[in-house]
């Protein structure tokens, strides 16, 4: 029996084609590569994190309230600005760089500062006028009711 | 030049170092500015979410390490988008500036941590006149 040769005949060949394909592809969309083991603190930059916009959010529904989070530490309140139409949020905001006086000098700068500006469209049109946003320890948290006409209607059937 | 906009902080998130942590959860590794006055070394540490009770400083051997804890929030909504984690914060520092032990100082607003490391008098830069001899 001749010995299988792995990698030469042609099918196989191509098939190392694809797989190697498929590896890029979610090596450029996670940053890692697939299988390998996780890494602590040394993922590069993946293509997942450069297609976002600051700040990052997470949004969750609590009963007939969409509850929007947003981690901006060290912002004041008067720096953000909040925007509902329909069913559009759109936050935009400055952290303002540092202003250190003559003699010091840096040893460390990892906090970024600049502009931002981000809109997220909600599942649902929400009443702006009962929207609430509050900003305690770095964390913003805007709750924002869904409209009362796009929510369902429960009709009593009447008996006649 | 144009504006400069904001990118996604990236949250690293850390093995253990030495010993692991005895309370579960994940640990993130927080951004730090440090930066050095002639009196001062000043730390500023982004922590969103930690209130200033849930900070813990710890000196030793030189080496100053920042805890900061994230309460777990819990409730019965509907997650609809996740983009960030949350998770508890550690980093350590080894101080290699002289600084006066005993008057560190910290004070947390806004999710930022401020230390304050001033140095020790014998530290601070003088002039010393040299005498003729």
């Amino acid at each position: 029996m001749a010995p299988w040769r792995f990698g030469s005949d042609p099918l196989w060949s191509e098939f190392d084609r694809l797989r190697r394909g498929m590896d890029d592809l979610f090596t450029a969309l996670t940053g890692t590569r697939p299988f390998a083991a996780p890494r602590f603190g040394a993922l590069p930059a993946s293509l997942w994190a450069q297609g976002r916009l600051f700040p990052l959010l997470n949004v969750r529904q609590a009963g007939d309230v969409y509850v929007v989070t947003a981690e901006l530490p060290g912002l004041k309140s008067e720096d953000l600005e909040i925007n509902v139409e329909g069913d559009t949020l759109s936050l935009k905001g400055e952290r303002k760089p540092l202003e250190l006086s003559e003699g010091t000098s840096y040893h460390r700068r990892e906090r970024a500062s600049g502009k931002f500006h981000r809109s997220i469209t909600l599942p649902n049109k929400v009443a702006a006028d009962d929207v609430k946003a509050t900003y305690k320890d770095g964390v913003l948290t805007i709750r924002l009711p869904i409209e009362k006409a796009v929510l369902p209607k429960h009709i009593a059937i009447s008996a006649e | 030049m144009p504006e400069q906009e904001l990118k996604i902080p990236e949250k690293k998130e850390i093995a253990p170092p030495a010993g692991e942590f005895t309370r579960e959860g994940s640990y993130y590794t927080p951004a730090v500015d440090i930066y050095e006055t002639p009196q001062e070394l000043v730390m500023l540490v982004d922590m969103p979410g930690v209130r200033s009770d849930d900070v813990e400083i710890d000196l030793n051997n030189s080496v100053i390490s920042i805890v900061g804890k994230v309460p777990v929030f819990s409730d019965d909504s509907r997650e609809l988008l996740t983009e960030y984690c949350t998770g508890n914060y550690f980093r350590s520092f080894r101080i290699t500036e002289v600084v006066d032990q005993s008057r560190i100082s910290a004070s947390m607003s806004d999710g930022v941590l401020k230390l304050t490391l001033p140095k020790l008098e014998k530290a601070v830069p003088r002039k010393i006149a040299i005498q003729s001899a």
